[in-house]
Parts: C-alpha cells; sequence; structure tokens
C-alpha cells in the first residue's frame, strides 16, 4: 500500500503535484478561452458585415472553411484576410487549448520522476495528435 | 432566415444551455445538439460538431475553476484520459462513417436513447458524500492514485484511494465513445466510473469529470473539425453563448440548488430525446 501522503489544511488533492501545476493549468484554460473566444466575436462580426444577404439556410450544411482545414490553404486565408479563416484559427485555439494542458501535465509529471504518469500523459496528447492531423483527414 | 438573426438566436440558445448545462452540471450540448436539429434542420454531424465546440468552452470556463481550487484530481483525470481519448476518437469516425453511410438517422436514433440514458443516471445520483471501505487495486497503488482535501462543508481533512481501476478505464472508454460520436460530454457516465468504481468523493468525482471533458471532447472534435464538420458559423455563436451562460451560471446565481435545476431540467431532456428519435424515424 502507498505511504498516505499528509491531510493538507487547505484544498489541493494530490500534494505530490507542485501548487505551480494548479495555476499553470489554470492559465493555460483561461488564455486559450479566452483568446479563442475574442478571435471567434471579432471574425464572426466582421462574417456578418461581409454577408449581408446571406441567409441561415445558405450556411447549414455548407461549411465556409473547408478549404482552409489545411495549413497552406490555412495560411494563405490569413494572409489575404480571408475571414472564415480566422473563425478557423479561433476553433483551432479551442481544439488545442486541452492538448497543452495535457502537455503541462507531462512536464511536472516527468520534472517530479513519475515516469509512468509522464508516459500516460504523452501517450494521451500523441492520441490527440493523431487523431487531429491524421484520422480526421484520412476518414473525411 | 436572415444569417445575422439566426446567429443572434444562436447565441441565445447558447446562453441559455450553457446556464441550464452549468446550473443542472449535465453541460450545454444536451440542449444545443437537439435544438440544432429540430429547430434549424442542421445536419446530425454538424450538430454534434458545434457540440463539442460548446462542451471545450464550457469545460474551459468551470474546469478552470475547479483546477484553481484544486478540487480536480489531475492525476486520476489524466490516468483516465488513456481511455476516453481513444473512446472519443473511434465515437467521431463512426459518426463520421455513418454520416458517408447516409445513416443520419440512425445516429439521430441513438442520441435519443443517449439521451433517455442519461435520465435515470442523473436522478439515481449517490447521495454519499465521503465512500467507506475503497480498496485501491495494484495500478491503483503504482501510481499513486490518491490524494487529499479539505472539506469545508465538514470542515475537516479527507483522505480517499481510488479503487478498481479496470471497470473504471472501461466505463471511461463507453463514456468517450458516446461523447465523441454524439458530441455531449457524458459527464453522468464519467461521475458513474469515478464515484462507483473509483470510490471517490462527490465533490472529487464532479471536478474531475469537469477536468477531464475539455480533452475527450478535443479528440472528437479533432476529428470532426478535420473531416469538415464543425461550422464555425454555427459553432462560434453557440460557443460564445454557452461560454457566457456556464461563467454567469457559476458566478451570479450559486445560491441555486445543483439537484433542484437538474429534476427541472430532465423533462425538457425528456422532451428532446423524444423528439430526436421522432426525427430520425422519419416521424412528424
Amino acid at each position: 500500500m502507498t505511504p498516505r501522503p499528509p491531510t493538507v489544511a487547505s484544498p489541493g488533492v494530490d500534494v505530490r503535484l507542485p501548487l505551480a501545476a494548479y495555476s499553470r493549468m489554470t492559465f493555460v484554460l483561461r488564455a486559450g478561452l479566452v483568446s479563442s473566444l475574442t478571435i471567434l466575436a471579432v471574425a464572426l462580426g466582421f462574417y456578418l458585415v461581409q454577408q449581408p444577404s446571406m441567409t441561415s439556410e445558405g450556411t447549414i450544411g455548407s461549411n465556409p472553411a473547408l478549404q482552409y482545414l489545411n495549413l497552406n490553404g490555412l495560411w494563405a486565408g490569413l494572409v489575404t484576410g480571408a475571414v472564415p479563416a480566422y473563425l478557423t484559427v479561433g476553433l483551432l485555439v479551442l481544439v488545442a487549448t486541452p492538448l497543452v494542458r495535457v502537455l503541462s501535465g507531462f512536464y511536472y509529471f516527468r520534472r517530479g520522476g513519475e515516469r509512468a504518469m509522464a508516459g500516460v500523459t504523452i501517450t494521451v496528447f500523441a492520441l490527440l495528435l493523431v487523431g487531429l492531423l491524421l484520422v480526421g483527414p484520412l476518414v473525411r | 432566415m436572415d444569417l445575422a438573426l439566426f446567429v443572434l438566436l444562436l447565441v441565445l440558445i447558447g446562453v441559455v444551455a450553457g446556464l441550464v448545462g452549468s446550473l443542472s452540471g449535465l453541460g450545454g450540448a444536451l440542449v444545443v445538439i437537439p435544438v440544432l436539429v429540430i429547430a434549424f434542420n442542421v445536419p446530425f454531424p454538424e450538430a454534434a460538431g458545434a457540440g463539442l465546440i460548446t462542451i471545450l468552452a464550457t469545460s474551459s470556463t468551470t474546469g478552470a475553476a475547479y483546477v484553481r481550487d484544486r478540487l480536480s484530481d489531475l492525476r486520476i483525470g489524466m490516468f483516465l484520459e488513456i481511455a476516453t481519448v481513444p473512446g472519443a476518437l473511434l465515437g467521431a469516425s463512426a459518426t463520421v462513417f455513418l454520416t458517408h453511410a447516409d445513416l443520419n438517422s440512425a445516429l439521430l436514433i441513438g442520441l435519443g436513447f443517449v439521451l433517455l440514458a442519461i435520465v435515470p443516471g442523473s436522478i439515481a445520483r449517490r447521495q454519499i458524500e465521503l465512500p467507506v471501505g475503497v480498496v485501491p487495486d495494484a495500478r491503483s497503488r503504482r501510481l499513486g492514485l490518491s490524494g487529499d482535501y479539505h472539506d469545508v462543508a465538514l470542515d475537516r481533512g479527507v483522505h480517499y484511494d481510488a479503487g478498481s481501476t479496470s471497470p473504471a478505464l472501461g466505463v471511461m472508454f463507453g463514456a468517450g465513445l458516446v461523447s465523441g460520436m454524439f458530441g455531449i460530454g457524458a459527464g453522468v457516465f464519467k461521475v458513474l466510473a469515478l464515484e462507483r468504481y473509483l470510490g471517490l468523493p462527490m465533490k472529487i468525482s464532479t471536478a474531475t469529470s469537469n477536468f477531464m471533458m475539455g480533452v475527450t471532447a478535443a479528440a472528437g472534435a479533432g476529428i470532426l473539425f478535420s473531416a469538415g464538420y464543425v461550422n464555425p458559423v454555427l459553432a462560434a455563436p453557440t460557443a460564445l453563448g454557452t461560454a457566457a451562460g456556464a461563467y454567469l451560471g457559476a458566478r451570479v446565481l450559486p445560491g441555486l440548488r445543483n439537484r433542484t435545476v437538474r429534476l427541472l431540467f430532465l423533462p425538457v431532456v425528456v422532451v428532446l430525446a423524444v423528439e430526436v428519435i421522432l426525427r430520425g424515424l422519419g416521424l412528424p
């Protein structure tokens, strides 16, 4: 049986992880959320201004971001100021936020010498990348 | 309908979904997906894509608060993500394949039954705050899946150990599958695994489930996004609305009882589930 860690007086469920791990992950989640929502709100405003005659029927079932789903297309869209490319970036930041959180978990477990947990977190990170970069385009 | 009005409606639906979802603890996607399908005739995979984006927004809002308060067990959460992520990848891939096979109706019927399955689990949630007699298995001991926290209500320190990890991993895989396939958070199933199989205290289960929700949703959203099923004009306003609603739910109305809101909200879920099943069966 694992020796019981001392009971902490203040909230904090895992005394083996440094407090910085909690504050860093909180920061990652908040920064990711705020930046993605800001990009999405601004880009959505521009999209509505640019498409005054567009209807909901024209939007549903026709994804305006389809041509920006690869790096080259996305970069070209950003350089030319295409609003759907910026909407795509906003969504990507939102999707990437948990990935960065997983990566920060890996950092703290590795720094604490916990090889098993570091292995678990890096496997989760690899699976997320495989899903985003390989499986998604493959099943498209 | 005019696009600006449509976007405004989506933001409002998102606010209501985020508010009710955060107050009931069931998440906003349960409302967003059926409403998109029933009210706006949005194809199922696009609705599921928007649902996963709303989960990402709400889990970052509420999940960050739980992590800040150090109530989420990062170790247990990250350990269980090794099961939820493959489940979500498989579930989202299945949605894409079923859509390509023109089996959207099967997905709608499946979503309806999953929504109905959530109802008894939400009502019959265990009422024991602190479980007793939990025996950690070998894997739990090896990975150190245990923790301590100060329970403010009980005014004492509480120690807990994670019990049976194998069945918990199995349930988590299923939760990931459901989340990726139907675009919902599947928090009820995650809490079931955390409370029933790992024997975690109620507060830690809720906070850890919320912490894991974002990574599971990111796995499913990654697939649907790169497959072209996340339409930003649908997903962006619902994400903005649900994030605002979840923030309001967490900050402005903390006095409302979670269970009361949940019991009021569940009949709405049942109606939406029946509507979705009827839509899947091609009935009016």
